[in-house]
């Protein structure tokens, strides 16, 4: 295996929660069921996997939101590995549908208060504010409240709430969800031009074309585990279906199926089934 | 800590509840505007009571064989009271401008009580011709009259009948002057007698007179009346302060959905509350400082008023100048309390709706407690100093009423920032759990899943052994010191058994392992002299550790031993029971059962047993015990740990209790066995060979522990 300055691996990680089934029952069920999986530098990484897969809980423990149950998770950056999880989060860019901004707070506020969190000083936070505005064209809605924004611009500010510190490692749950063409092509950009920066870009999507035209690898996962990993490339050679759309549900074919448990799984897959038509 | 993090987190929030609309109003509008029109509302009730009282009249039918005296002596009654009732109607507007000070801002108050001192109104009578009613019964029912008054001669004396009905207000109150007119006519008749057989009118009628000398100086009887009601003000200010942000700040952010956002940054936990729990705690008491000035302004407005109508005397507000200094530290120590308190309330629910009706229970209690300042006779002593809320509105009163004891101050600012912490740390405990933040995941508190859902057997949780735990102390803390002032050894007796009953219920409602939780598994013998060895090697520490105390706080010890035998009687049986053994399984249940095995299966064993010995050491509730019962609790500890039964400490802890029933009960029989119990002061070399053999009898316990094989251990292995 190459080994790269930067890098996020995952061994065996375990998460278990205590799941309400239909009468007062409850039992035990593991969301993240073993996973071990290493993003190099300079990869864009995307996790694939239908709704109650795994994945938002997966992210979460990699950027230490959520303690595993068992296995670890270790970051290196600039070859150092880093221990401590408030240490870590100071190099990860985390973003996914639950983390709302501070609706009453400007977006210029909010970064600045960030770049204090961050431990960044006053003038490069100014600096940095001023660049992402532009990279992002922020500049017409960073002084408003951010409750009155737009979504698009509401995600935009999201995503610049991840750049402040300027992270190695960005972790993206689902960052494309409900926006329009053109947002989630200003992301999709974002993630390219930040891997040609050197960034490590770790993410989960459920759209296929975007995986497949972003990602340099793709891990399918299902019930907690991984089906399938490896190049897009990689994938069809595995597989012998030809489009990712097919290689998707052949493995999840595979790997038991749909006939799951959980209700909202089937609910998310007869939507995608019927698209198929 | 990192205070620039800090700083910036406290920004954050106090621009995020500030832009809330919800909060300012609750802040601004309520004392700034809310409070003065309140007052204004019962100023015009007031003077509309009060006008509407001035016209009432009377009408009266009196039929007396009595030569007109009644009749006449009524007639002499109106003018006398048409001339009262120019007096009273300034008397009266000054009754009810004190009812509005006393109350200010209890609307309901203020209108009972002016309603009841403006009771002395203006009247007229009207005297009816009695021919003209006809039945005096009907003439009643149908209020053509208020009263009806018949007099006849009987055995050489007046009999007078009052008809009147207690169900008209009017009608009752004409029957109160009827009786204020018979007594006049009834003096100046046994005066004229008196006067008919020459004897002195005055000196037979009034041998004895008296009149009431009030020497309270203004400043005081204006510190009783505002020591009632300004305590449960600012209490209950205070909550309401405190309670939109601590709302806004947890259970808000989840709902908002920021909390996944703060928790990706690099931020621990305990800078985010402490953050937070600031916050709140800045608003509390800015709110509070509003309402007190509010409040202090209507005060002054009503002060000024009456100094314009009436001669009050001099009024130094000067005087006043060390309660209000007190009083606003009161504020800080009460809103970190408070806010920590409703943070911790708060924090458990979802959404703002949740937190409301989680904090509804709250606020009664707290009102309820700050009901304490109206209550007279409650002294604020070392133990009430400690109980959270009444601490505050005894201290409060009593410094409105000049009374100043400076440890108590010291005692009640203490505990009031020692359970902010406490609430603080518990809240840092709880944010760090999944169950809390990301709301799936096992729940910390099974007490209020669905009983049906808990899995059986294992031990308690710690958020449940915590929840129990205050809700016990609180039992405790009032209902129990209340049984024991009222029914002293049953009393305490009935402390011992909400210490064993209530953690029982959580134990047998979420359905854990009765054994496990409690220890209840057999010991080995040398278990039980180890536990022996250790208790007796204590035992003499302590003796030495209590006199020292002696020297220290020589008042506080003398206080302890006589409440001892004051209290519990002479019933040397029963004393045993309620004071040796009753502690010993119902304490011991609780501390190294339920406490001590929950705190084991989540923390390191020492720490367990650190956290279980400072709880049993603080539940004493006395400064000088602390140590003493903090050092038997680590035994007991160490003991069930080593054995992994509960029984030898049982055994320990009621000999323990039984040597100092003994030695109090018996003090000349058990001088002659061991004389060492009985001495209060010892000299340097006694203090050294005691602790030496005090430590050698531990040091050996210890050991024979060691050696002893863990029975539960043995069980896990196998």
């Amino acid at each position: 295996m190459i080994t790269a300055n930067n890098m996020i691996i995952a061994n065996n990680l375990i998460k278990t929660f205590t799941k309400n089934e239909k009468k007062n029952k409850k039992s035990d069920f593991n969301a993240v069921d073993g996973i071990s999986l290493t993003v190099r530098e300079g990869e864009i990484v995307g996790i694939l996997g239908p709704n109650g897969a795994g994945k938002t809980t997966l992210l979460r423990m990699m950027s230490k939101l959520m303690k595993p149950t068992d296995g670890m998770v270790s970051i290196r950056i600039n070859n150092v590995e880093i221990s401590d999880d408030i240490e870590v989060k100071r190099h990860i860019g985390y973003l996914s549908n639950n983390t709302k901004l501070y609706g009453r707070l400007s977006t210029r506020e909010l970064l600045q208060m960030l770049g204090v969190i961050y431990g960044i000083s006053e003038e490069d936070t100014k600096r940095r504010i001023d660049e992402i505005s532009e990279v992002l064209s922020m500049d017409s809605f960073l002084d408003n409240r951010i409750e009155k924004l737009s979504t698009g611009q509401t995600q935009r500010a999201s995503i610049a709430r991840c750049l402040v510190h300027d992270p190695q490692v960005y972790i993206f749950d689902e960052p494309t969800l409900g926006l329009d063409i053109i947002s989630s092509a200003a992301i999709v950009d974002f993630m390219k031009e930040e891997r040609k920066r050197g960034k490590t870009v770790l993410y989960s999507t459920h759209y296929m074309e975007e995986a497949e035209y972003l990602c340099d690898r793709i891990i399918m996962i299902h019930h907690g585990r991984i089906i399938g990993e490896g190049t897009p490339k990689e994938l069809r050679m595995q597989t012998g279906h030809d489009s990712l759309r097919d290689i998707f549900a052949g493995l999840i074919a595979e790997n038991g199926g749909l006939e799951s448990d959980m209700s909202e799984l089937d609910k998310g897959l007869t939507g995608k089934r019927r698209a198929r038509r | 800590m990192n205070t620039k993090m800090i700083r910036t987190l406290v920004k954050k929030e106090m621009l995020d509840v500030f832009r809330d609309k919800k909060t300012v109003i609750m802040m601004l509008i309520v004392p700034v505007v809310l409070y003065p029109l309140i007052f204004i509302g019962v100023m015009q009730l007031m003077t509309f009571i009060s006008s509407s009282m001035e016209k009432q009249n009377y009408r009266i039918a009196v039929e007396a064989e009595d030569e007109g005296r009644f009749l006449h002596k009524l007639e002499a009654f109106c003018q006398d009271g048409a001339q009262a009732a120019e007096e009273g109607q300034t008397d009266d507007a000054v009754s009810s401008t004190e009812a509005v000070e006393k109350t200010a801002g209890a609307a309901t108050g203020a209108v009972e009580e002016s309603g009841e001192e403006a009771e002395e109104p203006s009247y007229e009578i009207t005297i009816v011709d009695a021919d003209s009613i006809g039945d005096y019964e009907t003439a009643l029912n149908e209020e053509e009259i208020d009263v009806y008054v018949s007099g006849q001669m009987k055995d050489g004396k007046l009999q007078y009948n009052v008809y009147y009905l207690s169900s008209v207000n009017n009608s009752s109150y004409a029957a109160g002057l009827m009786k204020d007119v018979c007594d006049e006519l009834k003096e100046d008749m046994t005066r004229q007698l008196l006067m008919e057989e020459g004897m002195d009118a005055e000196a037979v009628l009034e041998p004895v007179s008296y009149e009431k000398q009030d020497i309270a100086s203004s400043e005081q009887s204006i510190g009783s009346i505002m020591g009632s009601i300004l305590p449960f003000m600012l209490v209950v200010s205070l909550l309401m302060g405190t309670m939109y942000p601590a709302i806004d700040t947890t259970a808000g952010e989840r709902e908002r959905g920021t909390l996944e956002t703060i928790l990706t940054l690099p931020v621990t936990n305990r800078q985010l509350i402490v953050s937070k729990f600031i916050t709140v705690a800045v608003i509390g008491m800015v709110s509070a400082l509003l309402n007190i000035l509010s409040m202090g302004a209507i005060a002054f407005y009503m002060y000024k008023m009456l100094e314009m109508q009436t001669d009050m005397g001099s009024f130094d507000a000067a005087r006043f100048l060390p309660a209000i200094f007190v009083c606003i530290l009161t504020v800080f120590a009460f809103s970190l309390f408070i806010s920590a308190v409703a943070m911790c309330v708060t924090s458990f629910a979802k959404s703002y709706k949740e937190a409301n009706n989680y904090i509804t229970p709250l606020m009664l209690v707290v009102m309820f407690v700050g009901y304490i300042g109206f209550i007279p006779n409650i002294e604020l002593t070392q133990t009430m100093a400690m109980m959270p809320v009444a601490n505050i509105c005894l201290l409060i009163k009593n410094m409105l009423l000049f009374k100043v004891d400076y440890a108590v101050i010291a005692v009640v600012l203490l505990s009031n920032i020692a359970y902010a912490v406490m609430a603080i740390l518990f809240l840092s405990k709880i944010y760090d759990s999944e169950a809390i933040l990301f709301s799936d995941g096992k729940a910390g508190l099974q007490l209020f899943e669905r009983r049906d859902n808990l899995k059986k057997g294992g031990v308690p949780t710690v958020s449940d052994v915590w929840f129990v735990v205050a809700l016990t102390i609180l039992l405790v803390l009032y209902a129990g010191s209340m049984m024991q002032v009222k029914f002293g050894l049953a009393g305490v007796f009935g402390t011992q058994m909400i210490l064993l009953l209530v953690p029982l219920f959580l134990v047998i409602y979420t359905k854990r392992d009765i054994r496990l939780t409690y220890g209840f598994t057999g010991a080995k013998a040398t278990g039980y002299l180890g536990g022996a060895l250790m208790t007796v090697g204590l035992l003499l520490v302590n003796l030495v550790l209590s006199a020292g105390m002696f020297v220290l706080f020589p008042e506080s010890m003398s206080n302890l031993e006589t409440t001892f035998s004051n209290i519990f009687g002479d019933n040397v049986a029963a004393v045993f029971l309620v004071v040796a053994v009753a502690p010993a399984i119902c304490e011991e249940m609780l501390f190294r059962g339920v406490i001590l095995h929950s705190l084991k299966a989540k923390y390191k064993i020492s720490s367990a047993i650190a956290i279980t010995a400072a709880l049993f050491g603080l539940y004493h509730m006395s400064l000088i015990k602390f140590i003493p019962t903090g050092l038997l609790g680590l035994i007991l500890c160490i003991v069930v740990w080593k054995t992994g039964s509960i029984y030898p400490a049982m055994l320990m802890h009621c000999i323990n209790n039984a040597i100092s029933v003994l030695v109090t009960y018996y003090p000349e029989q058990i001088g002659k066995v061991l004389p060492v119990l009985n001495k209060s002061s010892f000299s340097a070399s006694e203090v050294l060979c005691l602790c030496a053999a005090g430590g050698i009898f531990i040091a050996a316990g210890a050991l024979v522990l060691n050696k002893t094989k863990n029975v539960a251990g043995e069980e896990k292995k196998s």
